[in-house]
């Protein structure tokens, strides 16, 4: 796991930039959250977040086209670099020990 | 272009532009934008507040931009520039010190002044009507007698002018009953300032109230009285309702008033009500003829005293039955502000405590502007005359890239620092200063009270200001240096500056100025002061007579006389030093009885005598004589002149109300002697003797040697025959202090600032000559090598700063002529500014810049050339 932890909004947001691949800016990312996992998400957290992963080097970005919708600014596309994709696993290694690692008594109790 | 797109509200999209890291910026607006467009299809009022909502969220840490930098980088050249002036304070410390040290000095002088000139203006300020408040004044212009402005006025003016004027609102008067015995069971006590009113007194002046009915309802039998005459009357002040007798009257105590505080022009230390002063109330209110008491009016906010001014001759024949009324009396309303500032040229003023020529408060203010002038002079001239030190400093400083309106706000910055460390050492000098200063002027300031109101925020301001004011010349002359000219070692602008030597005339012509304005001052006080004014004043005690004391006033004298220390004792209805009153006095002409008013004061047979007044023909009061009493006149030279007969003696006189044939016969003729303030001329004066009316004060004239033994022994016998009543005496010379009071104070504020005045130009002087005489080291070292002599050199080097004074003398003089010429208007007996005086001041000036710089010349002077020429 090492220096490189995330929270669980920033593993979300990855998840979601990985999901959208190519097509992964601010708007798009919002609305993939909020319509798969029926949460609201506002602009300003989930652009510093953004923010705070780029800064720690788990995701990079771009500007792409302007469009005349968005008043003629250009979008910024984000996309998972390699130590992000890294850490990502990492998360995921560590929740499946976690999970195997769980003794099948501990939940079996509850379901009776 | 079309609108394509739904365009956002205007102010959320700035702030968002303004706060908004512009590595961000593009994409987050343009994001927010597109979300706005898809939300404004539905519902755009709703998608504009969610627009405004969604800007504020994104108003956090992470989206907005660094504001800090530029802070950061102020405040590192704030502390640098605090830290270069603090190296350059340590660094000069004789500039420095003077710099401070002389605006400190008129920092605290012009504290000084604030206070004394608030403490004027605070004057009778409580009274919350105070703008409405007038009082009645007349001039007189009676035949015979000088035309003067008075403060009394007749008891019938009060009543019938607020029914004749729809502007006055309500009135009162004011009749002091001078002091009165009292008594309270067995107990005898005298109570100083009894005062008769009307029961609106209390309406219209706010002299807070400790207990009983506030509303100045009186009666004959009631009576207030202040906090501490219930304290010596009664030992306390719950005494509402509590009697005590005074005269044949039994008074009940209406309410009790705080004392009566130092800053009223009326003071008293019991009200009861004006009629006792009369045996016919019902005839008073419509008493005409004698004025002999104070009327205020309230006036409603629209009245115009111009307007009501036209309806007074009107009113006042009517009143008086008298069509010629006019040609004597003529009315007019004072401003209760007037009353203390504005009543020096009115006579027959005595309830007006304190009273202060209100024409000096702008002469101090002025004063404390030049003060200032001439302190921030220094601070000017010493800066930009030691520029080249600071030069290289410029230098580098715009090198490494400082603006020239940076390097203008750090030299601001200094001199705001100065004129505050300045600001702050004047007050700890004032705190030190003001009690024995309070001592000189006979004043009661308080430092405490300066420092927790809230005029120390103005001060402090103030100063502020001062320091930005005074540092704008020498900023704008030290920014502007070139880099290049002042790095590579020439000497930039050291040529002789025009601005610096006028700020030295400037400073020294103010201070010329002032010394002159001391000398004549000191000069006319002197002149007062010793002033033959035809009688003496010096060891000469005047006792208040009452009652018991009023008729055994024989006794006491003749026992008095028999004392070692006493040399004379004699009697008068008034006292001598104020005009005495006017009444109306009539003379046998060929032509018949004419009409006349003189001043008129009754006195002893031996008032002459005791008081040193010189006759100048005929005879004295005796006691051989029975027609001494009553019907014999000595007049002053001014009334025998005035009426005109070439022999006054044996002429036929007297007061108003005698018959016309039987009137008494001028006795005596005396010089004109000053019975009344140097500020006036000698008014036409008769004397009589009346000794059946009783005299309200007995004078006596002590051998100086021993004064304390002469009071001892007066009182002795005064307690012998009067047992009842305290002794009081005051002296004459005192009540000639009080008289010149105002006078006085000017005298002592004008000679401490003046002397203040010609130090800091001093200090400035010593600083700019040690300046100029350095940067000349070397050319007088090859003046000396070439052969100059010492004496030669010292010539050279004082002479311009001679020549600057000579300036400064040249413009000062005209001004500070007319200025104390017009002072001396004010006075009837005044000195003629005598030309030296100018010459004299002008000479000490110069002295005085003289000595300060002949350190520097001297030195100079007589230095080795070797030591100055060593190094190039």
């Amino acid at each position: 796991m090492g220096k490189n932890t995330i929270g669980e909004f920033e593993e979300i947001l990855m998840l979601t930039v990985g999901v959208l691949y190519k097509e992964a800016y601010g708007i798009a990312i919002k609305e993939e959250i909020e319509s798969k996992l029926k949460r609201k998400v506002s602009v300003g957290a989930m652009r510093t977040a953004l923010k705070r992963l780029e800064k720690k080097g788990l995701l990079k970005s771009h500007l792409g086209e302007a469009t005349a919708i968005r008043g003629g600014k250009r979008k910024r596309y984000f996309v998972v670099t390699p130590l992000g994709q890294k850490v990502l696993k990492e998360v995921m290694d560590t929740r499946k020990q976690l999970w195997e690692s769980i003794p099948d008594v501990a939940f079996d109790l509850k379901l009776i | 272009m079309k609108e394509t797109y739904a365009k956002p509200p205007k102010i959320p999209l700035h702030f968002l532009r303004w706060f908004c890291d512009p590595d961000m910026l593009e994409d987050i607006e343009g994001d927010l934008t597109e979300l706005f467009g898809v939300r404004a299809k539905d519902k755009p009022r709703l998608a504009k507040i969610i627009f405004w909502l969604d800007v504020l969220i994104m108003f956090r840490p992470g989206v907005i931009r660094n504001f800090e930098y530029q802070k950061l980088n102020n405040y590192d050249m704030f502390k640098n520039y605090l830290i270069a002036a603090w190296r350059n304070l340590m660094k000069n410390k004789r500039f420095s010190s003077i710099n401070i040290f002389s605006l400190t000095l008129g920092i605290a002088a012009c504290i000084i002044i604030f206070l004394f000139v608030k403490e004027e203006q605070a004057f009778d300020a409580f009274h919350s009507r105070k703008d409405q408040i007038f009082r009645l004044c007349e001039v007189q212009s009676f035949p015979g007698t000088n035309t003067q402005k008075v403060a009394l006025s007749m008891p019938g003016m009060g009543p019938t002018m607020k029914e004749e004027f729809p502007e006055i609102e309500t009135y009162a008067r004011f009749w002091s009953f001078r002091n009165q015995p009292a008594r309270v069971g067995d107990k005898h006590f005298m109570i100083d300032k009894v005062c008769g009113v009307d029961s609106t007194f209390l309406s219209i002046f706010d002299f807070p109230i400790i207990a009983g009915d506030p509303s100045g309802n009186m009666d004959g039998k009631e009576a207030y009285i202040t906090r501490s005459t219930a304290t010596k009357l009664f030992g306390s002040i719950d005494v509402v309702g509590q009697q005590f007798e005074m005269d044949d009257d039994l008074l009940s105590v209406k309410g009790v008033l705080e004392d009566v505080p130092d800053g009223s022009h009326l003071q008293f230390d019991m009200l009861c009500s004006i009629y006792l002063g009369t045996d016919d109330p019902a005839d008073f209110d419509h008493r005409f003829g004698s004025n002999h008491l104070n009327t205020y009016f309230i006036l409603n906010d629209g009245a115009n005293l111009e307007d009501m001014a036209q309806r007074y001759p009107e009113y006042l024949s009517r009143m008086m039955d008298n069509e010629d009324i006019n040609d004597f009396y003529k009315l007019f309303l004072q401003p209760l502000e007037d009353v203390h500032l504005a009543s020096t040229d009115i006579e027959h003023d005595y309830n007006n405590h304190r009273k202060f020529n209100g024409t000096y408060i702008d002469v101090f203010v002025l004063i404390g502007v030049f003060i200032l002038i001439i302190a921030s002079v220094n601070f000017m001239n010493l800066t930009t005359a030691r520029a080249s030190t600071r030069a290289k400093e410029v230098g580098v400083r715009k090198t490494i890239g400082a603006l020239r309106n940076q390097l203008f706000f750090q030299f601001i910055l200094e001199s705001t620092i100065m004129a505050l460390i300045a600001f702050a050492l004047a007050i700890v000098i004032d705190f030190i200063s003001i009690p024995s200063l309070n001592i000189l002027i006979d004043r009661d300031f308080s430092m405490l009270q300066f420092v927790s109101s809230e005029f120390i925020v103005v001060a402090f301001l103030f100063t502020l200001a001062l320091g930005i004011v005074t540092g704008m010349y020498p900023a704008l002359y030290l920014s502007s240096f070139r880099p290049v000219t002042v790095l590579k070692g020439l000497k930039s602008g050291e040529k002789k500056s025009l601005f610096r030597s006028s700020l030295i005339v400037l400073q020294f012509g103010l201070a010329v100025g002032l010394i002159v304005c001391t000398l004549v001052v000191v000069q006319q006080l002197n002149f007062m002061k010793n002033k033959d004014i035809g009688y003496r004043t010096d060891h000469i005690m005047v006792v208040s007579l009452n009652y018991d004391a009023r008729d055994n006033y024989q006794q006491i004298k003749d026992e008095l006389l028999k004392q070692s220390s006493v040399l004379g004792v004699t009697a008068s209805g008034q006292r001598i030093g104020n005009n005495f009153h006017q009444w109306g006095f009539k003379v046998k002409k060929d032509t018949g009885i004419v009409d006349f008013t003189p001043s008129n004061v009754v006195v002893d047979y031996d008032y002459l005598d005791v008081y040193d007044i010189k006759l100048k023909d005929g005879r004295t009061f005796s006691k051989e004589h029975a027609k001494d009493n009553g019907l014999a006149f000595i007049v002053n030279e001014a009334f025998a002149k005035e009426i005109g007969f070439e022999d006054p003696l044996g002429q036929r006189v007297g007061h108003g109300w005698y018959p016309d044939d039987s009137l008494g016969t001028i006795i005596g003729v005396t010089e004109d002697f000053n019975f009344n303030s140097l500020h006036y001329k000698v008014n036409t004066l008769s004397m009589v003797v009346h000794s059946d009316w009783g005299y309200s004060e007995m004078s006596v004239k002590l051998n100086g040697s021993n004064i304390a033994q002469g009071i001892k022994e007066v009182e002795s016998v005064y307690n012998q025959f009067v047992s009842n009543y305290p002794f009081e005496y005051e002296f004459l010379d005192d009540h000639f202090a009080e008289l010149y009071k105002a006078d006085n104070q000017l005298g002592s504020i004008i000679t401490i600032i003046a002397v203040l005045a010609i130090m800091i130009g001093g200090m400035g002087l010593f600083g700019l000559a040690s300046i100029s005489i350095n940067r000349r080291i070397k050319e007088i070292g090859i003046r000396k090598v070439l052969g100059a002599s010492s004496k030669d050199l010292m010539v050279l080097l004082s002479k311009n700063f001679g020549i600057l004074i000579l300036i400064s003398f040249v413009i000062a003089v005209p001004f500070t002529w007319i200025y104390l010429a017009g002072w001396l208007e004010g006075f009837a007996y005044r000195i003629s500014i005598n030309p030296l005086v100018f010459l004299l001041g002008g000479v000490m000036a110069l002295v005085v810049a003289m000595i300060t710089i002949s350190l520097h010349v001297i030195r100079a002077a007589y230095s080795n050339p070797v030591t100055s020429l060593r190094y190039e």
